[in-house]
Order: C-alpha cells, then sequence, then structure tokens
C-alpha cells in the first residue's frame, strides 16, 4: 500500500518535545505573572469585543482578562508571519485611569525580567499627541495616515530616506516634523522639546510608573512610535530589545471604541499583547535557558524481572514528592536503561540490586560523570527534592 | 503609633551576648543586668531599651525598623540579604563557615562534594559557594547540631561554624574548605527618625 508522506502545512508550527518543553515553561511564566497583577482567563473563541459586549451585564467592571491561546489564521502570507500562533494577551476594560497603562507597563517589566530579559525598553508614546503634532505643522487628517506609517518607518530606512519621501509627498516642515519626533537621549529631555504640545498624559504616566519602581532605563518616550492607526486612541507601547532585529517582542496601547461595533455602550480599555513567538525566537538566539529543557530529573531503572515491585515503589515514592521521575519499562540490561536516560538527558539514574535491596538502600547514579553513591532508601526523596543543581555543569 | 524610644537588640543566648552587653555598657548606656528572664529592658539614663532576641530573628527586626540597632554575626547577613546598614565591625564573635567531613572520608577536596549529601544551618551560603565552584550537591537544611549528620547516616559532609574546631574534632570531622570568616557587626535599620540621629549623635558617633 502506498503510504501518505507526512508533512506539515505551510507556516504551521511542529515542535520536537525539548523544544516544545521550553515553549511550555516560558508560557507558565507568563501566565503566573498575569495572575498575580489579578487577571483572569476568558475564551478567545470569540474576539474581545464581541464578548464584552455580549456579556458585560454579567461581568464587573473594571473587567481584566487574560488569554493564552493558540490561534489559526488564514491572513495572506507574508514574510515572517504564520498562521499558527499564540495570543499571549491582558487587558483592562472599562477604566480610563493612566494607572492602567502603568500597570501594563509593570506586567511588561515583571514578565520579561523573569524570562532572563531585564534590559527591554517600553517604548511609550501618546495618539493624541502626535496628531496635536502633526496638526501644528499643517498635515490634514487625509494625510496624516501616510505620514504616520513614513514616520514610523525611521529606524527601518532612516532619518534621511523619511524627509525625502514626505517631501515628495509634498508635506511641508518635513525636517522639523521629524527632528521634532524623533525621542531625545532621555525622557526628561524629550518632554522638554514636546512641552509645548502639553504631554501631560505622558507625565502622568511616568510618574507612576516611578511609584511602580520601573526602572528608567526600561522606559523611553518615543514620539515615532505609531502602533495601528485606526485602533488606538491613547497610550501606546511597543516594547523592543537591545538586539534590534527582533522587531516588537510586545506591543499594545489604549482603544476608545472597542465594542462600538456591537453595542451603544462606550467601554475604554487598555491591552498589551506579547509576541510569542518572536520572544521564543530572541530566548533561543541569547542562549537564554533559565527554564529546566529535559522531562525528567530521575529514570528508577528495573534490575530485574524480580524487583519490579521495587521499582514501582521507588518511582511511585519519587512522583508523589513531585521530583520529575520517569520508570523505565522494560528489564532490560542496565547499560541499555542507562543510554535511554542519557539520550533524553535524564540527569540520575537509580539502581536497586539485590545487595541494596537487602540493605534497604539505593545507588544514584550520574549520568554526566558517572559518579555513584548508595544511600539509605528512606533518604532518596530528601535527596532529590534538596538537590542544588550547579548552572554550566 | 510613632516610637519615641531607641532599641536595640542583641543575642538572648550565645556567644554574643557577653560581648554585645559589654559594648553598650561601654558605650556609657545604664540598665540592669540582673533580671536575666526579662527580654526587654530600660536603660536608666537614656530614651533606650534593649531587646534580648533569638539571634536568628535581629536582621529581620532591624530591616522592619522594629528595632533600631542591632548585633549579629556577618554570617547571618552573609546567609540572607537583608537590607541593613552595617556600621561597625567589632574584633568579638569570630567565626568561620566551614565545609567539614569525617576524618576516614574519601571527600578531600572541594570538588569531591559533586552529588554528596551536604548537612547544613546556613542553606544559602552554601548554594552560594556550590554556585561559585559550579557544584551539584543535596544540600540537607538541619537547624541545629549539624555536626552529627554524618555519624547518623544523613550526610556526607556538613557546612557550619567553627570557633576553635573543637566542637568539629570531637565528632571526629576536618575541614577542608573555608567558605568566609564571620565577626559581629552593629547594623542599623533603613529608616530614619529624629531620635535615632539624636542618639547616634550622643552614644555612637565617637565610636564609629
Amino acid at each position: 500500500m502506498k503510504k501518505i508522506q507526512p508533512t506539515i502545512l505551510k507556516e504551521m508550527c511542529n515542535f520536537l518535545p525539548q523544544r516544545m518543553m521550553r515553549w511550555n515553561a516560558v508560557m507558565e511564566i507568563i501566565r503566573k505573572t498575569f495572575e498575580q497583577f489579578g487577571y483572569s482567563p476568558y475564551d478567545l473563541t470569540v474576539p474581545l469585543a464581541r464578548f464584552i459586549a455580549t456579556n458585560y451585564q454579567k461581568l464587573s467592571f473594571p473587567f481584566k482578562c487574560y488569554q493564552i491561546q493558540r490561534v489559526w489564521r488564514t491572513e495572506k502570507q507574508q514574510k515572517g508571519s504564520l498562521r499558527e500562533f499564540y495570543q499571549c494577551n491582558v487587558d483592562i476594560i472599562g477604566s480610563k485611569s493612566l494607572i492602567c497603562e502603568a500597570e501594563m507597563a509593570k506586567i511588561i517589566v515583571s514578565v520579561f525580567e523573569k524570562l532572563g530579559l531585564p534590559n527591554i525598553i517600553i517604548k511609550v508614546n501618546s495618539r493624541s499627541l502626535m496628531n496635536v503634532i502633526l496638526k501644528s505643522f499643517g498635515v490634514n487628517q487625509n494625510e496624516s495616515p501616510t505620514v504616520i506609517r513614513l514616520i514610523n518607518k525611521i529606524t527601518k530606512i532612516g532619518k534621511k530616506e523619511v524627509i525625502s519621501k514626505l517631501k515628495t509627498m509634498g508635506i511641508k516642515n518635513a525636517e522639523s516634523i521629524v527632528s521634532t519626533l524623533i525621542p531625545e537621549k532621555t525622557n526628561r529631555k524629550t518632554l522638554e522639546k514636546i512641552s509645548k504640545y502639553r504631554p501631560d498624559e505622558l507625565k502622568e504616566f511616568l510618574s507612576y510608573c516611578n511609584d511602580l519602581g520601573i526602572p528608567e532605563k526600561n522606559l523611553q518616550i518615543d514620539p515615532t512610535v505609531t502602533r495601528g492607526i485606526n485602533y488606538y486612541t491613547g497610550l501606546i507601547f511597543e516594547v523592543v530589545t537591545k538586539e534590534d532585529d527582533f522587531g516588537f517582542i510586545c506591543a499594545g496601547g489604549r482603544y476608545d471604541n472597542l465594542c462600538s461595533l456591537f453595542s451603544n455602550k462606550n467601554f475604554s480599555g487598555v491591552g498589551i499583547s506579547f509576541k510569542f513567538e518572536q520572544i521564543m525566537f530572541l530566548l533561543e538566539q541569547l542562549k537564554i535557558v533559565n527554564v529546566r529543557s529535559f522531562p525528567s530529573q530521575v529514570l528508577v531503572t528495573i534490575f530485574d524481572k524480580n524487583t519490579i515491585k521495587e521499582a514501582l515503589q521507588i518511582y511511585r515514592k519519587l512522583i508523589e514528592a513531585n521530583i520529575a521521575t520517569e520508570i523505565y519499562f522494560e528489564p532490560d540490561k542496565l547499560s541499555k536503561q542507562f543510554r535511554f536516560a542519557d539520550k533524553k538527558g535524564i540527569p540520575f539514574v537509580v539502581i536497586q540490586g539485590p545487595k541494596e535491596r537487602e540493605r534497604q538502600e539505593i545507588t544514584i547514579k550520574q549520568l554526566k560523570n558517572g559518579k555513584q553513591k548508595t544511600i539509605p532508601i528512606n533518604q532518596i526523596v530528601s535527596y532529590f527534592s534538596n538537590y542544588y543543581e550547579a548552572e554550566n555543569n | 503609633m510613632k516610637r519615641k524610644t531607641i532599641r536595640i537588640a542583641v543575642q538572648k543566648e550565645g556567644r554574643l551576648k557577653k560581648d554585645s552587653v559589654e559594648y553598650l555598657q561601654s558605650l556609657g548606656l545604664e540598665f540592669s543586668k540582673e533580671d536575666v528572664r526579662k527580654l526587654i529592658v530600660s536603660c536608666k539614663n537614656a530614651p533606650v531599651e534593649i531587646l534580648y532576641v533569638r539571634h536568628s530573628d535581629i536582621p529581620q527586626y532591624v530591616q522592619y525598623g522594629a528595632v533600631d540597632f542591632g548585633i549579629v554575626g556577618a554570617n547571618l547577613l552573609y546567609e540572607k540579604d537583608f537590607k541593613v546598614k552595617v556600621i561597625k565591625q567589632f574584633d568579638f564573635g569570630k567565626c568561620s563557615l566551614v565545609i567539614a567531613v569525617p576524618l576516614n572520608s574519601p571527600i578531600q577536596e572541594t570538588k569531591d562534594l559533586e552529588g554528596e549529601r551536604i548537612a547544613t544551618s546556613y542553606p544559602n551560603s552554601l548554594r552560594k559557594f556550590l554556585e561559585q565552584q559550579k557544584i551539584s550537591a543535596s544540600i540537607i537544611e538541619i537547624k541545629g547540631s549539624v555536626e552529627i549528620a554524618p555519624l547518623l547516616g544523613l550526610a556526607d559532609a556538613i557546612c557550619d561554624l567553627t570557633q576553635t574546631g573543637k566542637t568539629l574534632r570531637e565528632n571526629k570531622l576536618k575541614p577542608i574548605k573555608t567558605l568566609f570568616d564571620s565577626k559581629a557587626l552593629l547594623i542599623e535599620s533603613p529608616f530614619k527618625s529624629k531620635e535615632k540621629t539624636e542618639f547616634t549623635n550622643k552614644f555612637l558617633a565617637k565610636d564609629l
């Protein structure tokens, strides 16, 4: 019979176990942080707007929710875009306070710190402020979306190129527009430069961030940040790393017209979206592995047919003590069982032969160096649960 | 309610107590040493209270500002990262945190500790050391009398404080590595107050 050739669909994922473990571990860090800040999950089978519009009477506001879920999109494929990816969002619906935005910044800093990326930069801008600035330079409403799109490319194509393109469009004051919008070295200087446009929102936000202990180095007022032209209405965020090629690893902002399509009620919300795949690629590229990348810590071997019962009891003890443990399923040659553990990256095997059994002892073997030690069987849980694993070892 | 008195915490019982009390007296503070069961003793000549508490609790009291000053062993601060200010190092309370093994142990040097069981009351200090040395081991936490752990078959080595080495010898143990040397410290809480400044100027300044 002709066999089916197993392939995966374009732009969809198929991970081997080690990589999947890493992904799950990172997802768990993000999920725990969201919950620590008081967000609850909701089911993302419908868009948030529709969900809120349908259920607003059952929800208490401000409604704080998160979703971490795999989604599939049939969007036209662009380079680097996936058709299968993780949504990883938090939103606050129903509060206009800028404390919400500061809370988002705190969540961002907390998540990335836990992931081993403490030096991320949250670029912040105000949509309304940008409109005021553009208007003051005589850019009209029809022109501004194109102008904004061009300005957004400053980091990619450079200042000169943007100015010349603006000029071709017939925009006057192109140089002044660009030099007004490019951020200065410090937030204080940037705010000074644009002070006549009254950046009050940004100032209030920064002061809340300061109170929440968000380090200055993680925040940059950047008036060139433009984010989703039609959607966002207030402060907007883009999170980048010093390794700029990766683009945004998180982004979001304030939206005021979320449910206008579905309801007459006015809901103001703030939301951010973690770009899960980009974050994972970044962590993998930078070789940041502060997550356990092997499945189990211990393999319980089976010495021979007559000791299956004992092996199962040891296995049970370890599993019940929450130590990641596996048991080998056959009384194969010990060397074969060791090779199995080695291939899977399991660092320890435990062996109880007839001698150990008689003395109520167990032998623990470290596979990386072959070192063996025998301890009383009663201490096995304590040995592993108190084990300190030194890094780079 | 805001406290008007200055509080100084010293060890209730143990190797630092005598020297700590003598130091406070040398500053000119007058207080009774008679009532040994009393936990709080007021000074006669200043708005100062001496608190006799568990040694290991002192850094926490000072960190939270429940007391203003404390006298503790450096080993305690090394064990946990307390947010306190060290304002003086004393010449008393000298001891070392060491790793020791039974006299007949095959463990001879630091690298032999890989994969072994080490009993200690100082798990964080030990972990820091293992981290520096890139050694993995099982850390068996025991609150006191760590020296008998190898004899009981609970551990292959210990990590404990030693002053003269006498207790180690009595339990047939020999040190193979010193993690660090410790002495008594005067520590101060991170909170400011008018009373504390006055106390510092009057009693401590000449001595710091």
